[in-house]
């Protein structure tokens, strides 16, 4: 088409019309870079990574499907509001779901869009050619953790899944990998993305992924792999960075104020401006549903959570939001929906009236707080014969929960391995309670059957430890991708 | 070409003027012996008229056999002499059909001469629908030409199939307006329509090039000329809905719930179901009787050297949904003047002005079907009825009532040129035209409480501005000529178009009021403000290098070839340019001496076609990776949105065109002095290289880039037939056209085998499987095989996942012992009709016509998505009382739950035939007699009384079988939110002074 394009350009010239043929044809995309002219510049660099940040406030990532495949999974919520509203997420809280199930495929696109924003910025940084080196590299270690991240939720949730580490792969039909080389990327990003960030930020980059959260977030990663050596040290080197502490008060760390705070450790940054645009609608799913409307009531924290704390444990009445109660910020009562039975709500979720109505939720989703860190260190060394020191991390988190209430919470002080394994799990289901870690930690304890089966009769052992691939993955990978056991 | 044309001028010349035979006889028209008809030996100078009595006498020179008869609006006749000295001959009327000029790409062709199947509607053919869309009232018109009302929405256009869908993207043609190249013709008015060409194989389609691949349509507008004439017409009328869908009233609904309950082992919410009694039908209160009115006034005239069209329409439609209306304002203004012997200058002008009023349709729509029947639309205090208490849906009487969404658009369509004359032969013709479109819209909600899940806090207000131009200026040189017995036309041409637009919209919230004088964005808080802008209505350039040439070999042998370069902004440099050919080839049989056209075929005429077109409808800057912005990110303790920026699609640079290579046969053949005319086409449409967005896997993590990966072949059988008989006192007709299409997928990308495609609305299942071996878009689920019975027959049959009595039993197509997606899902209808059907009659006695259209399709399905859902408390409609509640109630339709895969995955239960007979017009019109009409010094003055889409005949459930939903992917799913069609009475006037 070139020569017709070389006989038919003096052709118009020829006919000496005013409009020259190529103008009419030269078009740029308007309002836009193109790959072509983007990655030129720091600010560009910066743009490119900020979008991945950007992914972790997408409902996908972090809001509805994400809450039901970490809290009403688990043993520690219900799906809540009405039968019928959410019902995938109903047959999420029931094990009756499908390869056709909603959530799952939610949180996959939600998760590998996160993957390709970061494998765009991974693969495009190195060749920017005006910036600053420092920034180059900070940039860079920020992708990598985000990458390691997203990987991470996705094998804890699906076992083998497809490692993409380029964006734009040759063959679209990629065969899952195994988890061990899925774990393989998300331990070398994260050991990367320890050398490469900062320990903190100030001013309009605080939020940003900083050494000790990808230090922290690689202990989590080795206690699941069962690496409790590793995840000991980890978490140790975190703990003696001296950079975090435990928020004085546990209910405030889920306030504005508690945001960013010492005890923070990675969180998504949220922000409910008038015009829109930094929310979240992580706080409306797991709002009051009814009087005041403050959202819709997913999230119900269960029966068996709340036998599951201590007597008088302050931390059931921070977590729990129940009808009747006095809102945290004073500002009502809770009225709810008297159309709905037992309705209760999580109440870490809560945030304070803002612009933008409910959809434009403010509040940081706590990704990776001190006081895991601190349970993390002492599940470890728990298991390589280290109690004592479990015990001391352990006795910090209880302490803080404590708070004034000297009768309650007593310190743990046994060193039988069993025991304490035993006490640490339960103090991590309430301390993190509805904080999505829940399902993760029964899974990798491999407690799942044991716990879930007498709650939901649905429950099949070998299958529902993990989640199915979804059906239309499967049916668009051109027979690359083979259904996790059981959901044939 | 000089030689050639030389060469065969000499040929010509050798005529010998030796021995010489003289031939004489009486030319008759009927029973009476017409005058002047022209008789001549052809290929000589010899030639002579009849006389008063009709009567000849030619001299034929030596070796010549053949003599031509012709005669104004008369077939004309080729009669071998073959050694006779008396020959009688009888002409036959040429039915008008036949006598035609045809309007074509670039130019006009006299019907006889055509090698294309193209079809012609004149404006006379168009009959008294009442509609302000051109596309309706071409229903069933035309063989090959499928209209689908896309909704009968208020001013809803209509929607343009030619012979199948031969993409997966953009299936509507091109439209040509007085020769302005647009995509859409909503500012036409009907009324000012002349004829409408039908464009539909590749030899008349291929000088459209890179956009002609879905055929075109070419409509002229009146033009005006001869004395003048003052038109005046009018039409009121009433519309209501064709027909309401059959929902569980208050009793029945109480009772389903109860039993949804016990099956989902809950307690049964309603302690006594009859109390509730009938309850309401929402259906009631949202449909109305809805007026419409149309006023048309138009001047026309003209001199020897000027003619012009002056029009001006007034229509208004108010919906049959309670809140929806439309109005349009139109005027043109056509306009030529011959300025000298060599230079003719013309222009159209078409201005208009258009204001709906919307709802949300398909909330409204889907809300009256599922709103609880328990509740009333409005209490004894006038407040709203809380629906969301017992049925957790809207009140869909309060939706249209706290809706102010109006919308305007203004559009100017015109075009102007000027043709020289030079050489005779020649013409130089230089058109611009333009199109300009701006529309705006506003949405004001007033801040209002039905209940939690239907109120909103603050009051708002959005607006939206959009501009839109495109121009298009193009230059042709088209020469004609006759040579002796060959006839030799063709037209060379350079064009460019350019199309841009941009919009821009704001909203805020918590007017300071709340009538319509303050619906402006400054009445709104400014802390609230929003805004955004951009490029759309397409930005996209074309520069187009177009040719074509006809021969014609004495009126018996046509030859046509045309070509197009086209070069279009939308693709990458690398296949920038496209090349469109196409060859046609025409004989007309009967004109051959041995044919006798007092037989009983009176005309014979068989065409063959073959050519390339494309389509370039993919929007726009496709082929470049483009950088998203607006993916911000929160950072800071003070928090602050930093902007973000990363691609979220791919791209493909080696973007190329679609392609569809067209093979066409066709006969065309008069019956009884062509009384009869019968049309019929066979043709096979091959498209390769569809540009599609081929979905992938989410993995990859971006949408898909555009590719050239899809062949889709259409295939198919166009016929038509008229029969016109009777005098001037008593004439009838009657038309059919049939159109077969077979529309099959032959290849996705080379290695995939299934496109999924269709959202049900319901656990994001979706519902089409664009299969390599059948039709795009076919419908794509499990096999109904039954209900379970009964426990035994659970461990007896194939289950999916884990089934219970009175769970739909699926088919398991492989007998594997269980159901799976992957393996036990077939193909279970297409929304592709195999046939579509018209069928248009008329009586005419005296004064008083009867006219009637029948359109109907069969062969496709519909899958009826709007009873799939998770039901919770939403209402059902009737047919779930069949439901099973005891082994043997039930063969067909599952227990009552509220949710599970017997709602909400698809099977053959959802799916439902959808062919339909439409009685879509009857008009009964009278025309005054002269003495009247005279007296009153009126031209003509007719009065009628019409009916519209009277009666119709399907076997589905829904409101109507013809879903539309704008992509091939998507067609024929009734998510139960398409504005159902009207049924609507008319009486209107017209008057010509």
């Amino acid at each position: 088409m070139q020569t017709m394009k070389s006989i038919l350009t003096p052709l118009c010239l020829l006919l000496l019309l005013a409009t020259s043929c190529t103008e009419v044809l030269d078009r740029t995309p308007q309002g836009e870079y193109t790959l072509e002219n983007f990655f030129r510049t720091e600010e560009q660099a910066v743009q490119s990574v900020n979008a991945v940040y950007n992914q972790l406030r997408s409902w996908e990532t972090h809001v509805f499907s994400f809450i039901g495949m970490t809290d009403i999974v688990s043993d520690d919520s219900d799906k809540g509001s009405f039968t019928s509203d959410g019902f995938f997420l109903e047959e999420i809280d029931q094990f009756t779901f499908t390869p056709t199930n909603v959530a799952p495929a939610s949180v996959w696109s939600g998760y590998y869009t996160g993957i390709f924003r970061a494998n765009l910025a991974i693969q495009n940084l190195p060749e920017v050619p005006e910036i600053d080196e420092q920034v180059r590299t900070r940039l860079r270690g920020e992708a990598r953790f985000l990458r390691a991240y997203f990987y991470f939720n996705l094998v804890r949730w699906f076992g083998d899944v497809p490692l993409l580490l380029e964006p734009f792969p040759d063959n679209f039909a990629i065969a899952r990998a195994p988890k061990a080389e899925v774990y393989a990327l998300i331990e070398s990003d994260l050991q990367a993305a320890i050398e490469a960030l900062p320990a903190s930020y100030s001013g309009v980059d605080v939020g940003r992924a900083t050494s000790g959260a990808a230090r922290a977030m690689l202990a989590k990663v080795a206690l699941t792999r069962g690496n409790f050596q590793q995840a000991a040290d980890l978490s140790l080197a975190v703990i003696n960075s001296g950079r975090y502490a435990l928020y004085p008060t546990f209910a405030g760390i889920f306030t504005l104020e508690g945001e960013n705070s010492s005890e923070s450790v990675f969180e998504v940054q949220a922000a409910a401006f008038e015009i829109g645009g930094g929310g979240t609608q992580y706080n409306e799913v797991q709002g009051v549903r009814g009087v005041p409307n403050l959202g819709w009531g997913f999230n119900r924290p269960s029966d068996d959570l709340i036998a599951a704390f201590e007597p008088g444990d302050p931390r059931r009445d921070a977590t729990i939001l129940y009808v009747g109660e006095v809102l945290p910020d004073g500002s009502g009562i809770v009225e709810g929906d008297p159309n709905i039975v037992g309705e209760r709500f999580n109440q870490k979720a809560y945030v304070s009236d803002h612009p933008g109505g409910n959809g434009n939720g403010p509040g940081n989703i706590r990704v990776l707080r001190y006081a895991d860190v601190l349970l993390i260190a002492a599940e470890a060394l728990n298991e390589i014969g280290r109690p004592e020191e479990a015990l001391t991390y352990l006795n910090m988190v209880r302490a803080r929960a404590r708070g004034t209430s000297s009768s309650v919470l007593p310190d743990v002080t046994t060193t039988d391995q069993a025991q304490l394994r035993q006490a640490i799990w339960r103090e991590r289901r309430v301390e993190l309670a509805l904080e999505q870690h829940r399902w993760f930690d029964l899974v990798r304890t491999n407690r799942s059957f044991e716990v879930m089966k007498p709650l939901r009769p649905s429950f099949t052992q070998n299958k529902n430890e993990l989640f199915p691939i979804p059906q239309t993955e499967i049916d668009l990978s051109e027979g690359a991708l083979v259904q996790n056991p059981g959901y044939n | 070409m000089k030689r050639l044309i030389f060469s065969l001028l000499t040929l010509l010349g050798c005529a010998a003027a030796v021995a010489q035979t003289t031939v004489s006889g009486v030319v008759t028209g009927g029973a009476e012996p017409l005058i002047g008809v022209s008789v001549q030996v052809p290929g000589t100078g010899s030639g002579t008229i009849t006389d008063l009595d009709g009567r000849y006498e030619i001299t034929v020179p030596a070796g010549r056999d053949t003599l031509s008869f012709s005669y104004i609006g008369f077939t004309p006749r080729l009669v071998a002499i073959q050694g006779r000295s008396t020959i009688d001959v009888n002409l036959s009327e040429a039915s008008e059909v036949l006598q035609q000029v045809v309007v074509i790409g670039y130019g006009i062709q006299q019907k006889d001469d055509l090698t294309g199947a193209v079809s012609v509607v004149e404006s006379d053919q168009l009959t008294d629908i009442p509609t302000q869309s051109l596309g309706q009232s071409l229903q069933g018109k035309v063989s090959g030409l499928q209209i689908i009302p896309g909704s009968g929405a208020p001013g809803a256009d209509a929607i343009f199939r030619i012979r199948g869908i031969g993409t997966l993207n953009d299936a509507n043609p091109l439209f040509v307006v007085d020769g302005m190249i647009l995509n859409d013709i909503s500012f036409l008015n009907p009324q000012d329509v002349q004829s409408v060409s039908v464009l539909k194989d590749a030899s008349a389609t291929a000088i459209y090039g890179a956009r002609g691949a879905n055929g075109v349509i070419i409509i002229s507008t009146k033009q005006g000329g001869g004395e003048g004439t003052i038109n005046i017409s009018a039409y009121t009328g009433t519309q209501e809905v064709v027909r309401t869908i059959d929902v569980l009233n208050a009793t029945e609904y109480a009772t389903l719930i109860n039993e949804a309950d016990v099956n989902e082992g809950r307690q049964p919410r309603f302690p006594n179901p009859e109390q509730y009694g009938e309850g309401t039908d929402w259906q009631d209160v949202i449909f109305q009787q809805a007026p419409i009115y149309n006023a048309q006034l138009s001047f026309m005239g003209g001199g020897d050297r000027s003619t012009f069209n002056l029009s001006a329409n007034y229509y208004r439609q108010e919906g049959i949904i309670r809140g929806s209306a439309y109005d349009r304002f139109t005027t043109r203004l056509n306009n030529s003047r011959q300025v000298t012997d060599w230079l003719n200058v013309a222009g159209n002008l078409s201005l208009g002005y258009n204001t709906s009023d919307n709802i949300s349709t398909g909330n409204i729509l889907l809300t009256a079907l599922r709103a609880d029947p328990i509740t009333v639309p409005r209490d004894e205090n006038g407040n709203f009825g809380d629906a969301s208490a017992i049925g957790n849906t809207g009140n869909p009487l309060a939706s249209i009532f706290y809706s102010n969404n109006e919308s305007q658009a203004y559009r100017a369509v015109g075009n102007a040129y000027a043709d020289v004359s030079f050489l005779e032969n020649f013409t130089f013709r230089t058109n611009f035209g333009l199109d300009f479109n701006y529309d705006r819209n506003r949405d004001f909600v007033p801040a209002f409480r039905v209940s939690a899940s239907q109120q909103n806090e603050e009051s708002d207000i959005s607006v939206f501005n959009a501009y839109r131009r495109n121009w298009l200026w193009e230059n042709t040189l088209s020469y004609a000529n006759d040579f002796g017995v060959h006839h030799l036309d063709g037209v060379v041409g350079l064009t460019y178009q350019d199309n841009f637009g941009e919009f821009i919209s704001g909203s805020r919230e918590r007017l300071v009021g709340s009538d319509p004088s303050f619906y402006y964005l400054n009445s709104g808080d400014v802390t609230t403000a929003s805004n955004s802008g951009g490029v759309s209505g397409g930005d996209w350039g074309l520069v187009s290098y177009l040719g074509r040439l006809n021969y014609v070999y004495d009126g018996r042998y046509l030859v046509t070839v045309s070509g197009r370069v086209d070069g279009s902004s939308r693709f990458g440099a690398n296949n920038q340019y496209g090349f469109f050919p196409s060859v046609g080839l025409g004989w007309n049989v009967s004109q051959e001496e041995f044919w006798n056209a007092d037989g009983l075929i009176s005309r014979l005429k068989l065409r063959a076609s073959w050519g390339q077109t494309g389509n370039d409808r993919i929007g726009d800057y496709q082929y470049v990776p483009r950088v998203a912005n607006g993916l911000g990110a929160v950072f800071g303790r003070d928090p602050i949105l930093l902007p973000g920026a990363s691609l979220t699609s791919l791209a493909n640079p080696d973007l190329a065109w679609e392609e569809t290579t067209q093979t066409d046969i066709g006969v065309e053949v008069g019956f009884f002095n062509n009384q009869l005319l019968f049309e019929a086409d066979l043709y096979r449409k091959v498209t390769s290289g569809i540009l599609f967005q081929a979905p992938i896997p989410n993995y990859i993590g971006a949408n898909p880039a555009v590719r050239n990966v899809a062949e889709v072949l259409n295939r198919g059988l166009d016929i038509s037939g008229t029969w016109r008989a009777g005098s001037d006192a008593f004439r009838y007709s009657l038309g059919a056209n049939a159109s077969f299409v077979h529309n099959e997928v032959l290849q996705l990308d080379g290695n995939t085998e299934n496109f999924f495609g269709g959202g049900l609305g319901v656990g994001g299942q979706l519902g089409t499987n664009s299969r390599v071996g059948f039709a795009a878009g076919s419908f794509y689920g499990y096999e109904l095989d039954g209900v379970f019975q009964s426990e035994e027959e659970l461990n007896q049959f194939a289950q999916l996942g884990n089934q219970r009595v009175g769970d739909l039993r699926f088919r398991d197509q492989n007998g594997d012992g269980v159901i799976t997606a992957a393996e036990d899902r077939v193909v279970l209808g297409s929304a592709i009709p195999d046939m579509i059907l018209g069928v248009n009659g008329s009586v005419a006695y005296s004064g008083l016509e009867l006219t009637f259209d029948l359109t109907g399709q069969f062969g496709n399905e519909v899958i009826n998505a709007k009873q799939m859902a998770r039901f919770g408390a939403y209402n059902y409609e009737a047919r779930f009382l069949d439901r099973f509640t005891e082994p043997g109630s039930s063969l067909t339709d599952p227990r009552i739950t509220i949710a599970g895969q017997n709602f909400e995955t698809l099977s053959s239960r959802y799916v439902e035939d959808g062919s339909y007979v439409r009685l879509r017009n009857v008009t009964l019109g009278y025309r005054f007699a002269s003495d009247l009409t005279d007296r009153l010094r009126m031209q003509s003055l007719r009065v009628y009384v019409s009916g519209t889409n009277l009666v119709t005949w399907q076997e589905y459930t829904g409101y109507n079988p013809e879903i539309y939903n704008g992509s091939v992917f998507d067609n024929g799913i009734d998510r139960g939110t398409i504005y159902p069609i009207a049924r609507t009475l008319t009486a209107g006037l017209d008057i010509t002074f």
